[in-house]
Order: structure tokens, then sequence, then C-alpha cells
């Protein structure tokens, strides 16, 4: 049986040394206990939820050859022929058959087993002029007998029952193909491996490169090849992106859905391999990416680190992820991003968030500054809360310290203390999905653009709360920090549930 | 040193016999995997008249892996760098064992009649040959006159 290691939203990535079973008590005390299987009661309505198997290389060989021999059963072909198909059909056994069935020649052109029609008439074409040179036409086996044929690569002639060719016609001896081979398994490549003629993509099999006489390392090596082939061209399965990590995952859907590594801790997005990024989808994160490193400079203008004091004017310095600033000097609750007075952002209606399109842009160059302005706002947004998300990760180091002290001085005991760091763990991961909000936003342009960007801001607010209160929890009561995490964490699943789309 | 591959002496042998029209390739006395080539500039080409020093080296693997191609003579062509080195498909991914010497060079000489500078090595080269055409022309016949002629 394949094991079982079922992730879900539960499992925490940011440290190890903790976990998050208080947490979860905390949040369904009924339901504790109920599961045999997982200690951490599953939320069916959580849209992070996602059920992965983690998988042994043996394990999914196996589950590759039950796709292998339905297809060789169903189309009465060999295993080389169908783990091509499956390849290149992203291994959708019933687009395959479907494929096969509706017309034969054509699903073994476009699988690179037939030549292009179009190429069948130019190779008869060489054939037809009788050629005076040995090696006028390479690629074309030259046929001086009818028992003896030239190698258009060594220039050797050798008997044609030596020769090896494939569909295309394209005969070389069999020594070139090993040689041929050789080199192109220790450049990497497996199943990518084409004819040796020139412009002739007809892949070489499996079957057929394995039958050469190469070295039984390099056979090896091709086929640890062509097994991460197989797994990258299919959908349901991802290698884990840790560093020497061999955990291979498995999904029932090829979703963009967050992957926790158990072995490595390795957090990423399932569909595409990279960071988490919801609510945004794959496309959109890398083209966000993309123009933020395209506009770095314009934007690193932005990155500074200092603000002044909007009520007297004192220089300030960021110290802390929380954007509830207060002036060391005249006391003044103001916000780090638009430097408005606190108030009016501990509402119901935080407007620090929401950006507003400027009607009057009529030229050419104000509609270029126009969508500078746009972009950077949502930039200077996602780069702050990347770096409060930095500064977030100091503020648990000194928990740390604290709770340690704490405990060594006879104050409480690790359980007692356990909450604190349960909230910065939680506070961890809401910032995170904030910060992924802004690309969404960015690229966001229907109606429920308001929608999205109401609950953004409320999730937001929340956000900043706990952060405020996670730095100050030593005079922050308990119960109260517990309401915070409970509110920000709502807020975060109920934007997710409503936007993110996988 | 391993003997040298039949392939490889027949393809000399030929090129001797029976040479390319505008192309001159020599192997050195010392090492017969190493070719010196000249290139006549094409007719019709800003290169027309020039002569094109190269050099061609025939890797251990070859005809596995493709040959090693470089300009010697400084060239102003969107596809050739400052080192002379040459973007041209069959060099790289699309070479064949099939391919030859002969069709190597034959290629080269119809990039210097055809620049792609939509596919450049040198930048600012094709930069310009793509804004101002003339202007880049100016400059390689120049080019060609300054680096390639009576030497
Ligand atoms: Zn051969
Ligand atoms: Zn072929
Ligand atoms: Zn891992
Ligand atoms: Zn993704
Ligand atoms: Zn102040
Ligand atoms: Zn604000």
């Amino acid at each position: 049986m394949m094991a079982e290691c079922t992730i879900n939203d539960n499992i925490d990535e940011s440290d190890s040394d903790y976990s998050d079973e208080d947490f979860e008590t905390y949040y369904h005390p009924m339901e504790y206990g109920d599961s045999e299987e997982n200690h951490n009661p599953v939320d069916a309505e959580d849209p992070e939820l996602f059920p992965v198997e983690c998988l042994t290389m043996e394990q999914v060989e196996m589950f590759l050859n039950e796709a292998v021999n339905s297809v060789c059963h169903i189309l009465n072909i060999n295993m080389s022929l169908a783990k091509l198909f499956l390849l290149f059909n992203n291994w959708d056994v019933e687009k395959i058959i479907s494929g096969y069935k509706l017309d034969i020649t054509s699903f073994l052109i476009s699988s690179r087993v037939l030549p292009t029609l179009q190429s069948q008439q130019q190779s008869a074409n060489i054939d037809d002029n009788d050629c005076q040179c040995e090696q006028q036409q390479p690629g074309s086996g030259n046929i001086i007998n009818d028992n003896v044929f030239i190698c258009p690569v060594c220039t050797c002639s050798s008997l044609k029952s030596l020769g090896l060719c494939l569909e295309c016609q394209h005969t070389f001896c069999t020594e070139c193909w090993t040689t041929y081979v050789e080199v192109k398994i220790s450049e990497g490549q497996s199943t990518e491996i084409t004819c040796m003629a020139q412009n002739c993509n007809l892949l070489l099999q499996e079957v057929i490169a394995l039958k050469l006489p190469i070295s039984s390392y390099l056979k090896l090596q091709y086929q640890h090849f062509a097994f991460h082939n197989y797994v990258i061209s299919h959908p349901l399965l991802r290698f884990c992106v840790g560093p020497n990590c061999n955990v291979i995952f498995k999904a029932k859907q090829s979703l963009a859905k967050r992957i926790v590594c158990p072995q490595c801790k390795s957090v990423f997005c399932f569909k595409c391999g990279d960071s988490y990024h919801a609510p945004t989808d794959c496309a959109t994160i890398k083209n966000w990416l993309t123009k933020c490193a395209d506009d770095s400079e314009t934007a690193n203008y932005f990155s500074a680190h200092t603000k002044d004091c909007p009520n007297c004017n004192i220089c300030i310095e960021k110290n802390g992820g929380c954007n509830h600033m207060q002036c060391y000097k005249c006391r003044h609750d103001f916000c780090w991003m638009c430097l408005g007075d606190w108030k009016g952002h501990g509402s119901e209606y935080y407007e620090c968030s929401r950006y507003k399109e400027n009607s009057e842009t009529a030229n050419e160059s104000a509609k270029a500054r126009a969508a500078l302005r746009k972009y950077l706002h949502y930039y200077e947004r996602w780069q702050n809360h990347a770096k409060s998300l930095k500064l977030e990760e100091k503020t648990l180091e000194k928990i740390k310290d604290r709770i340690n002290q704490k405990v060594m001085n006879g104050s409480g005991t690790w359980i007692d203390w356990q909450y604190l760091l349960d909230a910065a763990a939680l506070l961890a991961k809401c910032r995170y999905t904030l910060q992924y909000t802004y690309p969404y936003a960015y690229y966001m342009n229907n109606e429920s653009k308001n929608l999205f960007e109401y609950q953004q801001a409320q999730l937001e607010a929340e956000i900043e709360n706990l952060s405020w209160k996670v730095e100050r929890a030593e005079t922050t009561d308990r119960g109260d920090l517990e309401n915070q995490m409970y509110i920000a964490e709502k807020r975060r699943k109920t934007l997710l549930k409503d936007f993110f789309q996988t | 040193m391993a003997a040298l591959p039949r392939r490889i002496i027949k393809e000399t042998q030929r090129l001797m016999a029976e040479p390319v029209p505008g192309i001159s390739a020599v192997p050195d006395e010392s090492n017969a995997r190493y070719f010196h080539v000249i290139v006549t500039g094409p007719e019709d080409s800003p290169f027309e008249g020039g002569l094109f020093k190269l050099e061609l080296f025939l890797p251990e693997d070859y005809p596995m892996s493709a040959p090693k191609v470089r300009f010697i003579t400084k060239i102003y062509h969107p596809n050739i760098d400052k080192l002379g080195r040459i973007c041209l498909d069959i060099l790289k991914d699309k070479w064949s064992p099939a391919l030859q010497i002969r069709t190597v060079l034959l290629s080269i000489q119809a990039l210097l009649s055809a620049p792609n500078p939509d596919d450049p090595l040198a930048n600012d080269v094709a930069e310009l040959w793509k804004i101002n055409e003339i202007e880049a022309i100016r400059n390689a016949k120049e080019w060609t006159r300054k680096y390639a002629m009576d030497n």
C-alpha cells in the first residue's frame, strides 16, 4: 500500500520544534480526538485542504505502470510505445485511446513515431536521385547493393542487416547509434533522443535505446532520466522541490494547493512547484514576479526603512512587522503604509489597502504615470508585508528567548506559554496570505474587485491587530490574544474560500 | 594520439579534392582535427571582397558532437560576437551527426549573405541592424575593408 501522509492546513511549516496541536484544540475543542488516523481534525470546508500521498520511487513506478498497462492492453501495443504516448499526452489515457482510434496514422505522426507525410516524400525523392557521392545525402543510408549500405555517420560500409533505422528509414550502423545514444545519455537525455538524421524529429523509443549495446551504467542513467521525465510530465505527480529530497507527491487533482513536505519541510504549490501563492493563481503569480523583477529599480525607491511621524515629523524607523506605528516622541498612532491616523484603521473599514483609480488620466504620459502609480501601490504593499514577515521572524525568536527565561525562572511551564508561539505562527501564516493578495488585486479587473478589496482590508486590519498584540504579548491578556487569532484566521479562510481558484 | 576515424579522413579528402566554392579548409600539419579555414565574403553582401579567417576543431566525440568553429578575423555581423563566436543552430541544438564540415561551412557562408538580427549574438550590432540597416551595412563594409582585406 501507499504510505499515507495526508497533509492539510493544520501541519505547521514555519518551525518544527513545536506543534499546532494546542492551536487546534483551541479551534475545535469538541472535535478533538474524534479521528483515528489524523489527530488533527479535518475541516472539510477548509479552502486549503489538499490530501496528497507521499510515494517512494517504487510506488510511483507501480502507479505509472497501471496507466502503461491499460494503454498496452486496450490498444494492443508494446509498453515502450505506450510510455511514449503517455509522456506526450500528459498521461491522459482516454485522450490517447480516442486519438489513436480516431486516426492511427496522424496520431503516430503527432507522437513522433511516424515521419510527417511531407518528410516521407522528401526522403523518397532522395532515394530516387541516384547519389553520385557517398556523402552527398547525409542522413539517408546510401545503398551500394541490396545487402550493403554505407553509414552516413562513420562512412563505413556494412551489411544492411546490421543497420538500424526508425520509421523514417534513415539508416545508420549499430555502432554509430550506440555511440550517439551514449553521448546523449551522458548529456542527460533519455526519452527525448531523436533520430540522428538532420531535421528528423522521430523519437528513439526506450525499447530500441535499451537494446543497444550500451554500458549497464548508462542504461541505468537512461532509466533514471526517463523516470524523471515521466514524473514531471504527469499532472498528478510532483517531485518535492527541497534540495536532495526524494519525496514524490501524488494528488487526486492537479490543483494550485499548498504542499508541506513532511520530510524536508519545503512549502510549495502543487500545480506549479513554486512558492505557495494563494489566493493568486499560478500564471498570475508568474507574471507578477516577472514584472517585479523587471521593475525592481523603480520600485526600490519605495523600500526605504524610515518615515517621518505625520504629527511631529520626527524620523521613525520601522523595527517590527506591525504597520500600526506609535511615535516614540509624541505617542501619535499612525499607519506605516498611508501615514494616516490609526484611529480610522481599527474600525470595520480599513481604507489603506485599497487603491483608488484616478479618472483624470487623459493623455498618454499621464496614463503611464498612473500605471506606474497603480503598480507601485500594490508593489509597495507586497514588499512591505514580505518585510514584515521577516521582522516577525525576529519577534518569534525574541518570544522564544523570553519564554525560555520565564520557564527557567519558574514562571509557568512550556505548555503555559505555547499559545504565544501559536500566535506567532498564525500571524506568519496570515501575513503570508495577505502578501499574496496584492498580486491578485493588481490583476483583478471585474465587479468583485470591490468585495475582494473589502475582505483584504478586513484581513489586513485584523493581522495588524494581531501583530500589535503579539509584539506586546507580555501585557496582552491571553484571552484577548486568542480571540484575535481566531478572528484573523477566520478572515483569512473567508477570503480564500471566496476567491482562491485552484 | 588515437587513430583518426575513417569519417574524418574521408571528409578531409573530399574537402581537398572538391573544395566548396569560396571556402578553403586545410587541416593543420600537426593536428588533423584542427582546420585553418578561409571564407570569401559572398557577392552582394557587405562582406564582399573580404577574406575571413576561421578556426574549426573537431572534438573527441565528433561527429556525435558538433565541430567548434570561430571567426579569427574581426567581423561586423549580428550573429557573430566580438570573440568570433557564431550563433548558428546547427552548431548547437540542431546538430546532427549526419551533418559534415562541408555543411557547416556552407551554412556559415549563407549566414554572411543573410544576417539574422532577430536571433542575435552581438546585441549592439543586431540592434543597429534592426533600426538602421543602412548604417549597419556601412559599418560592416568598413570593418571588411579594415580587417578582412590585404592582410
Ligand atoms: Zn556508422
Ligand atoms: Zn530519421
Ligand atoms: Zn521534501
Ligand atoms: Zn502554483
Ligand atoms: Zn510623533
Ligand atoms: Zn494606512
